[in-house]
């Protein structure tokens, strides 16, 4: 395989593990935030720090990555999460920018705006693909359980979710740690990849990137997230030309998809067996139809 | 030294409360923020700078095509885009989805079409300061607060003096109650979407007399919407309050501790006013009914 | 008799206007108790104190002996107190089943770890769940109905939802928010039954409030009117529909639909 294709296929997986962490957020809890971006960087940049300042092996780094970007999260959930919905989005913007702030400021441990340069490539084709196959398990397992269930409960009607004995906010937390902590492995990932990283690729653009491909695969689907990841990670690889308009290109799909067919590509649906012989049966009541009619 | 602080805190405030009453307006009507407002106010900076500098009108020509110019485009944003998602009844997060994608719409439109650089408007305003004392204050400065003053006061006016107050004031209370009663919603609507972008694309107008024009100068506005949170998401006196706490906060961290803290403090600041008070400093408490 | 729940001067306060004024009522263990009277007489905002959703501004809720005045919504329902919604609520996006099946997330007593690991203490539990909701929306004749979108169904079958939602929590109360709303005589009289029906099979006590007299007055062992948030009257049936206060202040005041 070339170095070529395999770097498009490790920078697909990163971004998958990241969108996921949206989606369960985003997609099946309701909960917009633009955070996701600002929990990267601590897993990028927690990582690298782990390697080389404190020669951990590539496990541990990673994990540690997750670790705090676990915690981070359960302290700011503790404190925003209660709020209504723009207060929250306000909050996380301003996690996400003080991130950013914050790492610049700490110029002599992160490298300020310059970045933080010499982190050794430890994240191959092999770590990736197990990652996000991880990571896809795990959320699967996890939405198909009744701590899925329940988060689905929040997003359709928070008021009867209570009513049915849920801890709402306990289960927003959880949606909000789950969410952190895949975004904290990208992020490390993302590190260990580029062996560079500066702060702003990790800003505000970065998370609504990855809001906007939850959008486009549709709220509440996981296959739909990946999917989408996949086809607008490769879009501008397989045509050049596109790549200077892929934001704006976003920015169009994402008002025409929530004002016109706020599903998505597959909204509330996954991609299975049965979808696609259920797809199957309807096409071809539609050639029955169109024979009689002929 | 203090009191020149203030003065610059109190000139970038009113930019900041120009745009945060925008927000404020349309929440206090819709009950969502409207998150591209800041892209409209870069779009209105746009409007200003290509009539002044590419078309060569005269200054007041072109910042009132300006203004025009960013309220037809937030109309256009609430008729294409808000209006459907609320005739669905979508869920509000739907609003805020659609807000963020039309701002990224906004900004990548400018930067294929008009290029990523920065440009400065050129002279229309001398960039001279007039000497009080040990205080200096920028000629622009002047012109900017006098405009602030003068469109707050007119904003009061209408609020509290006309049929249109009235109607905007009845519809946030109560929409449903407020159409009964006879009030064309959608027109008012259309209203206030003008009037938020047209003060919008005054405040990108002067700020990109102040400092530059460039495509990612909406985020500014971030500013303007932690106002109108700070001061209670809905209440437009709230939100002018808030901008100027911000405003002369942000100048006096840059000037007395450090510049590169200085969005710290806000985002800091704004998590504790919500800690301690959850609906901002003016909003009113709304308990969800089952 | 035993009493299950014991409401002692309830008072709750919206700024300056008393929504309910000092309010007392107490249910016995198996009966069911009608809360009537006009529109904005407070009877949802009763619903929506005891179970949590608004703070009481002064008196006790008691529920089964506990005291539950301050407790938060999801924790009333732990406690065993279902409710439904007088303007339906339901989860619209998910199936019938996923409704129940997430009123029955108590009943799943497995971890985080068993969930994502796919522990076999996982798969038996969620069987038994699914079990128990398939066998509970047979007894609510929603069994055909499973697979189906909640928000797709018809209105009636939308209402008996809301109860097959609630009683999958397995309550001891219930509080029923007008469950006739928007049916014909022939379907409140079909719900009344119903409702008994359900009362003996779940053993329940339930608390409801309802505009349609005939449903009222057929089902409830005691009745109490309320007249902008103070009672006026509390009695059996006979005893309100010959209470002279009430005829005035409520049943003679408008048309009664029924």
């Amino acid at each position: 395989m070339s170095g070529y294709v395999e770097g498009v296929i490790i920078l697909i997986g990163i971004n998958i593990i990241a969108v996921l962490g949206v989606s369960i957020l985003t997609g099946f809890t309701r909960l917009f935030s633009f955070g996701n971006a600002g929990f990267m960087a601590i897993g990028a940049y927690t990582s690298a720090i782990l390697t080389t300042k404190f020669n951990m092996p590539f496990i541990i780094s990673l994990l540690g990555g997750m670790f705090v970007a676990a915690l981070i999260s359960l302290a700011l959930g503790k404190l925003t999460l209660g709020l209504k919905g723009d207060y929250f989005l306000i909050t996380t913007l301003g996690f996400g920018e003080c991130t950013r702030v914050l790492i610049e400021f700490l110029d002599p441990i992160t490298g300020g705006a310059r970045g933080y340069a010499g982190i050794p490539q430890k994240t191959t084709l092999f770590i990736v693909l197990i990652s996000v196959v991880l990571a896809i398990t795990v959320a699967r397992n996890l939405l198909n359980s009744k701590y899925g269930r329940n988060l689905k409960a929040i997003r359709e009607q928070e008021i009867a979710a209570d009513a049915v004995g849920i801890d709402t906010a306990r289960f927003k937390q959880l949606s909000f740690t789950v969410s952190a902590v895949y975004a904290g492995w990208a992020g490390a990932l993302f590190a260990h990849y580029y062996m560079f990283i500066t702060p702003v690729m990790f800003n505000l653009d970065k998370s609504s990137e990855l809001t906007i491909t939850v959008v486009i695969g549709g709220l509440g689907s996981l296959t739909g997230s990946i999917i989408a990841t996949t086809v607008l990670t490769l879009l501008p690889e397989v045509l050049r030309s596109v790549a200077n308009y892929r934001m704006l290109f976003y920015g169009i799909a994402v008002v025409l998809i929530i004002t016109l067919r706020p599903n998505g590509l597959m909204g509330y649906k996954e991609l299975s067996a049965s979808w696609i012989k259920n797809l199957l049966l309807q096409i071809r009541r539609m050639f029955r139809c169109r024979k009689e009619v002929a | 030294m203090f009191i020149q602080q203030l003065v610059n805190g109190v000139s970038i405030g009113g930019i900041y409360a120009l745009m945060a009453t925008g927000y404020a307006l349309i929440y206090s009507l819709l009950g969502f923020s409207n998150w591209a407002h800041g892209d409209v106010a870069m779009l209105g900076a746009y409007i200003g700078f290509l009539c002044v500098a590419t078309v060569r009108m005269p200054f007041w020509l072109s910042a009132l095509t300006a203004l025009l110019g960013a309220g037809v485009i937030s109309i256009l944003n609430e008729r294409l885009a808000y209006r459907r998602i609320r005739r669905n009844n979508a869920p509000t997060m739907f609003l805020m989805i659609a807000a963020m994608g039309l701002s990224v719409t906004f900004q990548n439109m400018v930067i294929v079409f008009l290029g990523p650089k920065f440009r400065t408007y050129p002279p229309v305003i001398p960039v001279k300061a007039i000497s009080l004392g040990s205080i200096k204050i920028g000629v622009l400065d002047i012109f900017s607060m006098a405009f602030v003053i003068i469109a707050m006061s007119l904003l009061e006016l209408l609020i509290t003096k006309t049929k249109f107050g009235l109607a905007i004031r009845a519809a946030s209370s109560n929409m449903i109650t407020a159409s009964l009663m006879g009030i064309n919603i959608d027109f008012y609507i259309t209203l206030v979407f003008l009037l938020a972008g047209s003060f919008a694309g005054a405040g990108g107008v002067l700020l990109g007399l102040k400092y530059t024009v460039y495509p990612q100068m909406g985020n500014v506005s971030l500013k303007a919407f932690i106002a109108s949170v700070f001061g209670g998401l809905g209440s437009v006196r709230g939100a002018i309050v808030g901008a100027f706490i911000i405003g002369i906060m942000e100048v006096f961290v840059s000037g007395f501790i450090t510049s590169g803290l200085r969005d710290l403090f806000t985002f800091g600041l704004l998590i504790a006013i919500l800690l301690i008070k959850p609906s901002g400093l003016f909003g009113i408490d709304i308990q969800d009914k089952a | 008799m035993k009493e299950i729940l014991k409401i002692d001067n309830l008072t709750k306060k919206f700024g300056g206007v008393c929504a309910i004024d000092n309010f007392s009522v107490t249910l016995e263990e198996g009966t069911v108790h009608g809360l009537i009277g006009p529109n904005g007489a407070g009877k949802t905002t009763i619903f929506n104190t005891i179970t949590g959703i608004y703070k009481p501004t002064s008196g006790i809720i008691e529920f089964m002996g506990k005291d539950i005045t301050n407790k938060k919504p999801y924790q009333v329902a732990q406690e065993g107190i279902g409710r439904t919604f007088q303007n339906i609520r339901l989860f619209s996006q998910l199936s019938v089943l996923e409704n129940v099946f997430i009123a029955g997330h108590l009943d799943a007593d497995y971890d985080l770890f068993a969930a994502i690991l796919r522990l076999s203490k996982f798969g038996k539990k969620e069987k038994y769940l699914r079990e128990n909701c398939i066998e509970l929306l047979k007894i609510l004749g929603l069994y055909d109905r499973m697979n189906e979108k909640a928000g797709s169904l018809p209105y009636g079958h939308q209402r008996k939802l809301e109860i097959a939602r609630a009683l999958a929590l397995r309550p001891k109360l219930l509080l029923l928010d007008e469950p006739a709303a928007g049916m014909n005589r022939d379907e409140s009289k079909e719900l009344v039954e119903f409702i008994n029906e359900l009362k003996e099979k779940f053993k329940l006590t339930i608390l409801m409030v309802e505009h349609h007299m005939d449903v009222v007055m057929s089902i409830c062992r005691r009745i109490t009117v309320l007249n902008f948030g103070k009672t006026i009257a509390e009695g059996t049936p006979k005893e309100i529909q010959t209470n002279k206060l009430v005829r005035e202040a409520y049943l003679g005041g408008e048309d009664v639909a029924c």
